[in-house]
């Protein structure tokens, strides 16, 4: 058996008669960090949604732990479906904080509902990870009274409370003031050294080539290019990928 | 000028004030019955219609375009004096000779539930439909099903966004009350045109009436203007 956290399998996602992803094949490794950039339109958001089956592929399978979220030949289960999401955090680039619960409530609220914790237990563990996000002093701070960058990390804290095996963020920092960014990256950089396996779509170059083991370039719902962030980086193989590096970097 | 030196509120108030407040009594019993069940109808509604299924849809568009498209004293009297008729044919069919009958005040309160669960589904719809796709999304990228995050994460924050639009319904339901008088509910204008009937003290009676009316309507008013303001805070 293979340490795979994520296996993807010829994946196929269309909307309509617009094919986004064009047959994805991927696998992400325990602790692996793998970064995902690309032109916008080139479906790697989507291929992200595909990876916690908040959209469902057309064709294709995506695994978690070794477990399909839809079997081959078998229907979308949704409770299996949701069961399985449990596994895998997801952070949006629009931070999704439920506007009406504090920032503990809101770490705390799916630990309850859906990993049926005791109120004790779910403060517990959600006043580790905002500490752990430098947030202790805001706990009790209502989503509206917070900046852009505490957000998002109370949405880190809400994702790794309920303790996944990997966590995706999609374009986490695209939605934040530059000079609230560092706070956010920051708080992945440490996940990524204690070992998380992240994968991670983004804007941020500098970023991908630090924290990344592997960089994949995706255009036009295939992956183009992928390799470790050096050679990638600094000595691409395919035309494409050099002129959107090029286009990037100034 | 003999009329406004006639004038006798004093009795007017004495004769009219125990009956006013055991009307009143009536009042907010049948618009809380009424307004609960309008609730319950109305998030029934609004979430068949969300549900996008099609025949379903369909159907309720159907229901809602009836309710609105005639009176509410005529679906108080349709409630009153035809469905008991016509429930009792249905059952007839098992027992023999049985007759259903609605009291007034369960006929006249169902009515006004369904009447205002009609258009109580629309506000609860555009506010469902108004709540960020991002909350249903980040509720099930944490492993709720779908109907565990439309529950317990998306209608919450509907109801914020309604509760202001609800307060103004139940004040409009308080004043329709006043249209149970057509189906004997012994309710404010009822009693209040009783007496008025009995003793010719028509302008004091029905001053009396309107103000017993604005006793019930301003606090309400009140009310939603705090609650406005308090749930506008975290949204």
């Amino acid at each position: 058996m293979s340490n795979a956290i994520i296996e993807v399998n010829q994946l196929r996602k269309s909307f309509g008669s617009n094919e986004i992803l064009k047959g994805i094949d991927l696998e992400i490794k325990q602790g692996e960090k793998v970064v995902i950039i690309g032109p916008s339109g080139s479906g790697k958001s989507t291929f992200l949604r595909c990876l916690n089956c908040l959209e469902i592929p057309t064709n294709g399978t995506v695994k978690v732990h070794g477990d399909y979220f839809i079997k081959p030949g078998e229907r979308f289960n949704e409770k299996h479906v949701a069961a399985l999401r449990t596994e895998v955090g997801m952070v949006f680039q629009r931070f999704n904080l439920f506007p009406t619960m504090t920032a503990i409530e809101n770490v705390m609220a799916a630990q309850i509902k859906i990993r049926k914790k005791s109120k004790e237990a779910a403060r517990e563990t959600a006043e580790i990870y905002l500490r752990k996000v430098g947030l202790a002093e805001r706990m009790n701070h209502y989503p509206s009274q917070l900046s852009g960058g505490q957000q998002q990390r109370v949405a880190i804290a809400r994702a790794l409370a309920m303790e996944p095996k990997a966590m995706l963020f999609d374009e986490a920092t695209s939605g934040l003031d530059p000079e609230l960014i560092g706070e956010v990256l920051n708080v992945v950089r440490e996940l990524a050294k204690e070992g998380m396996t992240m994968v991670l779509v983004t804007h941020e170059m500098n970023f991908a080539e630090e924290v990344g083991d592997r960089i994949i370039f995706m255009d036009g719902g295939v992956i183009v290019e992928e390799g470790p962030p050096k050679e990638f980086f600094h000595n691409p193989k395919h035309n494409r990928t050099r002129e959107f590096l090029q286009k990037v970097e100034h | 000028m003999n009329i406004l030196k006639n004038l006798d509120f004093a009795t007017a108030f004495k004769d009219l004030y125990p009956e006013l407040l055991k009307a009143m009594g009536t009042v907010l019993g049948a618009t809380m019955f009424g307004f609960a069940l309008a609730l319950i109808i109305g998030t029934l509604i609004a979430l068949g219609r969300i549900s996008k299924i099609k025949w379903l849809d369909w159907l309720l568009v159907v229901f809602l375009e009836i309710i609105r498209g005639t009176p509410l004293v005529v679906q108080l009297v349709y409630m009153y004096y035809v469905v008991p008729l016509l429930l009792s044919l249905v059952v007839q069919f098992w027992i023999p000779d049985y007759q259903i009958n609605f009291d007034a005040f369960t006929a006249g309160s169902v009515a006004l539930g369904i009447n205002y669960g009609a258009y109580l589904s629309e506000v609860i719809r555009s506010s469902i439909i108004s709540v960020d796709r991002g909350q249903m999304e980040a509720a099930l990228a944490l492993g709720y099903t779908k109907q565990q995050a439309m529950w317990s994460i998306v209608i919450p924050q509907a109801g914020r966004i309604a509760l202001p639009t609800f307060g103004n319904y139940i004040i409009m339901m308080v004043k329709d009350t006043s249209l149970l008088a057509f189906i004997t509910v012994y309710e404010l204008l009822l009693r209040t045109q009783a007496y008025a009937s009995q003793t010719f003290l028509t302008i004091e009676s029905y001053t009396l009436l309107a103000l017993a009316y604005l006793v019930l309507s301003l606090p309400m008013a009140q009310v939603v203007r705090v609650m406005e303001r308090r749930l506008a805070r975290h949204v």
